[in-house]
């Protein structure tokens, strides 16, 4: 049953694709329509699989295993056995569940921008929307990265044709950064595969791949390859220069599903393979990382200060925000960890949102230029309520979702014994920076005197109002409700993610910390029953 | 420890309800303003949830009230509601109340005072013909949040929910202070409020990060190490150092929140806002979280001497230094809101020496007054047709009498004027700092003397002189209407009457009882030490009442000097010519928020310019380096572009195969 959903999950959008693909051009509104159905049906399924995950590690939903290419090597008498294998585990599911829910937003958003060429466009998102689905399904390595590549290819095209002014520009350096980086993650990949069959057979299996005892050097040099393509993914600053330009020239579907999905799978890469796999490299490399991510959270906020596009505002904001989930992962803590994923979720749906009500604004004035754009609370009190909302989300107001990533990733960067005090401390100064750039930007749109360009908005000959519409109400009311059900009940997500984050993730990491300095009697003080171990 | 099972009754279960009545009004005006129906309703709404609210605050400030003569202290109660999230290493973070009597203090202050708020704004948010003002339903909605938000920061059992309520009330703080969001002065103030309290939440959050670091190795099974009740139990155990850093990292938030050197500049442009906003969240309770907190934290800084010093020192530092300004202000409120500085300085001495029952005595009477100025301030604004600047008008006893006579009551309290409420709790701190530090008592004397000044130099301009009128007031200005007044008197009548809840009735001598029948510390300090809170015991019956004659001496001549310059409500300034380029700096609010711009904001700015500079270089160098890479790759995907999807994933695939293979053969040995 889980199965058949996860299948339909990863099949339906390429063959919803291939029929857009075939109508014919003059069809966009049947095209969009094929695609909210299917965008709608992968939503229910989704968020039904993460619905039914455990906090049970080995219990993956959905498991399918079937070999798709083996190429046999008589010679050695070994040979490459490339699997589809699929299933969910909690942490998967997490990210499948946020995939599901942004999708059917991201493709009611275009109803009213995307005019031209518009069945090729929603082809182009569904074809993407598959490929989400198979990375953060794929249960072996190889097929990871087939669909890790891919997610390329439909946001290249998404972005070339449908973007701003830049979009050409913008669309070929985000494929050549992305790309290149990738490939020398699959030479990591590689090697710990030819590592892990020790002259055998070769296959990709992550589970196999995740406990393959390698030496110190080793370790280093292949968290190395991992991170290249992972880092440009995520992005951890200063690798972060190609997307501040593709999240802007993006469309506003482009945006939110880069924003709110594809980054992930630079972090989803760092927690699923870079620490299991590699753990005593990452635990080696954990202190140039979580400087590196307060150097974007930082650099990224007073970056976003500065800027006059508020779409460009929010794509700084990416940058920063994406250091925080950086730097809780880093921490090496269960809570950082949880932090974490929570991060890569809340920061899905709020940056998604923010894109998308960017997005409403540009629709109707068709300027994202805060200096020509301004005082529209009085003009657009529904979308004002909304965009408040959302950047306090963003801004880590307690009983919204971000409060409960931000304060946990900070609280375990700071307790961490690979991080410690400085980058719990540092990393703080983003709570400010953050609060800083997204009021600005509030304040701008939404407050002072009223300030639109072209003597007011453009309606699009009937298809808008003044205000949002029941349409675009309609998108942003289920991300407004998950802010705050996620900011007061987040153990929804963190009751199972917490025990498979530990099982999969911490156990692997944690004989490589450190152990604690005097003060740290800590874990033995806390189970039960367990005699402090007196160091003579 | 967990409420003990006869005590809880469903009175009980029904009181856990209280902050969230006044957040389900919200959510009603919420729905009203959605549906569009109903919206002239909108203060019916809010004023059921705040009524709800302070029927069961004063029943559990009736419940919290210690058994016998008050000696039977039992301590905090922590209240276990739901879990919230976890932090690890079996911790968890949970909704949880503790109540104790300072918590019962605090409800009764906010729920009573919000009450009177929101029944005088029904009579504020309209004009003179009762049309509702512009976002009439979103005021009402703001100041529901607003009451639950503080209710939860009073009730809340651990830090990191005493921090929900803190940033809750700061949200509100931004959304009611930006209420008039056209106005780009307000929506900058708004702005400038929620940043600076951030700048001290940076080092409260932190706070709370290194207490979890030196508390948890103490902690026993089944405690989570933020709950109040864990803290406080193995407070003792931590080291000096420890205590230290974490009080001063805690009274980071506080200097935010309480408006403290030097993170007091948001307090007097917060004034933007609509007047019962500044009543009730800038004056009675959203500002004194600061104090509430520290006094909260009693079992933490009373091990923490240094700390201790420095809050002392602030506080002293901010007393005299708000009042210097107040001096040379003409916006009655701006002057107001420097007093509350003060007096919250004068909490923060209270506390830094040792006596939290006197500053949360103070706290208690100055939400009465305060609140009670701040809305006679807004009547006058109201009946002027918003002018709030006193070079503006004077003489208006003629016009606004009942105003004027609320009004003297409130300035009297403020001024320290004998038997008034603000008399009894500031003489007692006049008394701790007496006790600990001389210096510091000096200051408090000084600024008690340029409080009761400042306070009727405003009200003199405004009330006596000649009769003149700003343009707006048109010719004729209205009092205060009934629903506005009703309110007020009612605080007029705490002003008055609240102090006598914590002095004691004592016949004796005139030198140890004031007037033969006052003694410091009464029934309200019994009610407090019930709980967390750690104070000096004080004697009764042994106290001193000196310095009740030299204070009242202190803030009676203040008046009189007061009455002597600016009794006739002069034009040209009297106290500009005596205190010459002096009082051009105090008028000038010492340069601050110029300095504060020119320091922290310009520098950031142009960090943030200069990143952007260098991060778009470094994407134009990065294009050129692999410089024709683009432009042969772009000539391959043309081909790819022509709609051949398949092709182009077959050829991912196919190259990832043959990738593979290569290295398979060519890779291992």
């Amino acid at each position: 049953m889980e199965a058949i959903g996860l299948h339909i999950l990863i099949f339906a959008p390429f063959a919803a694709a291939l029929a857009i693909w075939s109508l014919p051009a003059s069809r966009g509104d049947l095209a969009y329509r094929i695609a909210l159905a299917v965008g709608g049906m992968v939503c229910a399924i989704g968020l039904g699989l993460w619905w039914v995950t455990t906090g049970d590690a080995d219990a993956l939903i959905g498991e399918t295993r079937l070999t798709w290419v083996t190429i046999a090597d008589t010679a050695a008498g070994a040979g490459v056995t490339i699997r589809y294998h699929v299933g969910l585990d909690a942490i998967s599911a997490v990210l499948v569940g946020l995939t599901a829910l942004l999708v059917p937003l991201s493709i009611a958003c275009g109803a009213v921008s995307i005019r031209e060429r518009a069945t090729e466009y929603y082809a182009w998102l569904m074809v993407l929307t598959g490929a989400m689905f198979g990375v953060f399904a794929a249960r072996d390595v190889l097929l990871f990265y087939v669909f890790f590549e891919f997610t390329l290819v439909p946001l290249y095209f998404l972005i070339g044709i449908w973007g701003g002014p830049e979009r050409r520009y913008a669309a070929n350096k985000f494929f050549l950064f992305t790309f290149v980086g990738s490939v020398i993650t699959f030479a990591g990949i590689l090697y710990l595969a030819i590592r892990a069959a020790d002259g055998g057979a070769i296959d990709f299996d992550l589970l196999r791949l995740s406990s393959v005892s390698l030496s110190t050097a080793e370790q280093s040099l292949l968290f190395l390859a991992l991170f290249c393509g992972f880092a440009i993914k995520v992005p951890l600053f200063p690798l972060h220069t190609w997307l501040p330009l593709a999240h802007t020239e993006a469309p506003t579907a482009g945006s939110v599903l880069l924003a709110g999905v594809l980054l992930k799978l630079g972090t989803y890469g760092f927690l699923r393979f870079s620490l299991p796999m590699t753990p005593e490299g990452a635990v080696a490399w954990a202190p140039l990382m979580g400087g590196l991510a307060i150097c974007g959270i930082i650099y990224g906020a007073l970056i976003s200060w500065v800027q006059r596009d508020v779409k460009k505002l929010v794509a700084y904001s990416s940058v920063s925000h994406l250091g925080f989930c950086m730097l809780g992962m880093f921490s090496m803590m269960s809570a950082g960890l949880t932090g974490s994923v929570l991060y890569m979720v809340n920061h899905g749906i709020n940056t998604g949102a923010l894109f998308l009500v960017v997005g409403m604004i540009y629709d109707r004035y068709h300027t994202r230029d805060m200096d020509k754009l301004g005082g529209l609370a009085r003009q657009m009190p529904v979308m004002s309520f909304f965009l408040i909302i959302f950047v306090l989300a963003s801004v880590g107001l307690p009983l919204t979702n971000g409060f409960i990533s931000e304060f946990t990733v900070l609280f375990a960067a700071y307790q961490s014994k690979v991080l410690g005090p400085a980058f719990g401390a540092m990393g703080a100064v983003g709570i400010l920076l953050g609060a800083i750039y997204m009021l600005y930007m509030t304040g701008k749109v939404l407050f002072g005197p009223l300030n639109e360009p072209h003597g007011g908005p453009d309606l699009h000959n009937g298809r808008l109002k003044p205000d949002l519409t029941r349409r675009e109400i309609a998108i942003l009311a289920p991300l407004a409700a998950l802010v705050l059900i996620l900011g007061v009940a987040p153990k929804v997500l963190t009751n199972p993610l917490e025990p498979v984050l530990e099982a999969r993730v911490l156990a692997r990491v944690a004989p490589h910390v450190a152990p604690a300095a005097p003060s740290g009697r800590r874990m033995a003080a806390l189970l039960p029953g367990a005699a402090a171990p007196e160091a003579p | 420890m967990l409420l003990a099972a006869e005590t809880a009754s469903s009175l009980m279960s029904l009181g856990l309800t209280l902050p969230l009545w006044p957040l389900l009004s919200a959510a009603l005006v919420g729905i009203m303003l959605a549906s569009g129906r109903f919206r002239g309703m909108a203060h019916v709404a809010v004023i059921a949830g705040a009524l709800v609210a302070a029927v069961l605050g004063a029943v559990w400030f009736v419940q919290l009230a210690p058994a016998g003569d008050g000696h039977g202290a039992t301590g905090g109660v922590s209240m276990d509601i739901a879990p919230w999230f976890s932090l690890g290493d079996g911790q968890m973070v949970g909704f949880n109340y503790y109540l104790d009597g300072l918590t019962g203090v605090m409800l009764l202050v906010v729920t009573s005072v919000a009450l009177m708020v929101v029944i005088y704004s029904v009579g504020y948010m309209k004009d003179h013909h009762g049309h509702r003002e512009r976002g009439y339903e979103r005021f009402f909605a703001f100041l529901g949040l607003f009451i639950f938000s503080m209710l939860m920061l009073v009730l809340a059992g651990n830090f990191v929910l005493l921090y929900l309520g803190w940033e809750l009330v700061g949200l509100c703080s931004y959304l009611l202070i930006g209420f008039y969001y056209r106005k780009p002065e307000a929506a900058a103030a708004a702005k400038k409020a929620f940043l600076v309290n951030r700048i001290g939440d940076f080092g409260f959050a932190l706070g709370i990060f290194a207490l979890y670091q030196y508390i948890l190795p103490h902690v026993q099974p089944g405690e989570n190490a933020l709950d109040y009740a864990v803290v406080f139990r193995h407070a003792a155990q931590l080291t000096a150092d420890q205590v230290n850093l974490v009080c001063l990292l805690l009274f980071c938030g506080a200097m935010g929140k309480s408006a403290q050197i030097p993170l007091y500049v948001w307090l007097p442009d917060a004034m933007e806002g609509p007047s019962p906003v500044s009543a009730l969240i800038h004056a009675a309770t959203m500002v004194t979280a600061g104090v509430y907190m520290v006094a909260r934290c009693g079992p933490l800084f009373a091990n923490a001497p240094d700390a201790l010093e420095v809050v002392t020192w602030v506080g002293a530092i901010g007393a005299i230094y708000a009042a210097t300004m107040a001096m040379a202000q003409y916006d009655m409120k701006r002057i107001l809101a420097y007093s509350t500085m003060s007096q919250l300085a004068y909490m923060f001495v209270a506390l830094g020496c040792g006596a939290p029952d006197s500053a949360v005595f103070h706290l208690y009477t100055h939400a009465f007054f305060k609140a009670l100025l701040f809305l006679g301030a807004g009547s006058v604004m109201h009946a002027m047709g918003n002018v709030i600047d006193l070079r503006e008008f004077s003489g208006l006893r003629s016009v606004l009498p009942t105003t004027q006579r609320l009004m003297l009551i409130g300035c009297l309290a403020l001024a320290g004027f004998p038997l008034l409420s603000g008399f009894w709790s500031k003489d007692e701190i006049l008394h701790a700092a007496l006790e600990h530090n001389f210096p510091v008592f000096v200051i408090l004397l000084l600024t008690s003397f340029m409080t009761a000044y400042y306070t009727f130099r405003m009200y003199f301009l405004c009330f006596h002189g000649p009769l003149r009128l700003p343009a707006a007031a048109g010719a004729h200005p209205h009092d205060a209407p009934p629903v506005m007044v009703l309110p007020m008197t009612l605080l007029a009548a705490g002003a008055v009457l609240a102090g006598y809840l914590g002095v004691a009735i004592h016949w004796g001598s005139p030198l140890d009882s004031f007037l033969f029948v006052f003694q410091g510390h009464g029934w309200f300090h019994h009610y407090v030490h019930n709980g967390s809170m750690v104070v000096t015991p004080v004697e009764h019956g042994s106290g001193s009442a000196v310095l009740y004659y030299v204070s009242a001496a202190v803030g009676i001549v203040g008046i009189w000097m007061a009455w002597r310059r600016y009794g006739t409500a002069p034009q040209d300034e009297p106290d500009r010519k005596s205190f010459g380029p002096l009082w051009l700096l105090w008028h000038a609010r010492y340069y601050v928020d110029e300095i504060f711009d020119a320091v922290f904001v310009q520098p950031l700015r142009a960090l943030g310019r200069l990143f952007f500079a260098v991060d778009r270089a470094g994407v134009d160098g990065a294009v050129n380096a692999i410089g024709g890479t683009p432009r042969a790759l772009g000539a391959v995907l043309r081909v790819a572009q022509n709609g051949m999807l398949q092709s182009y994933a077959l050829t991912t695939a196919l190259g990832i195969a043959v990738l593979a293979l290569l290295w398979r053969f060519v890779g291992t040995p």
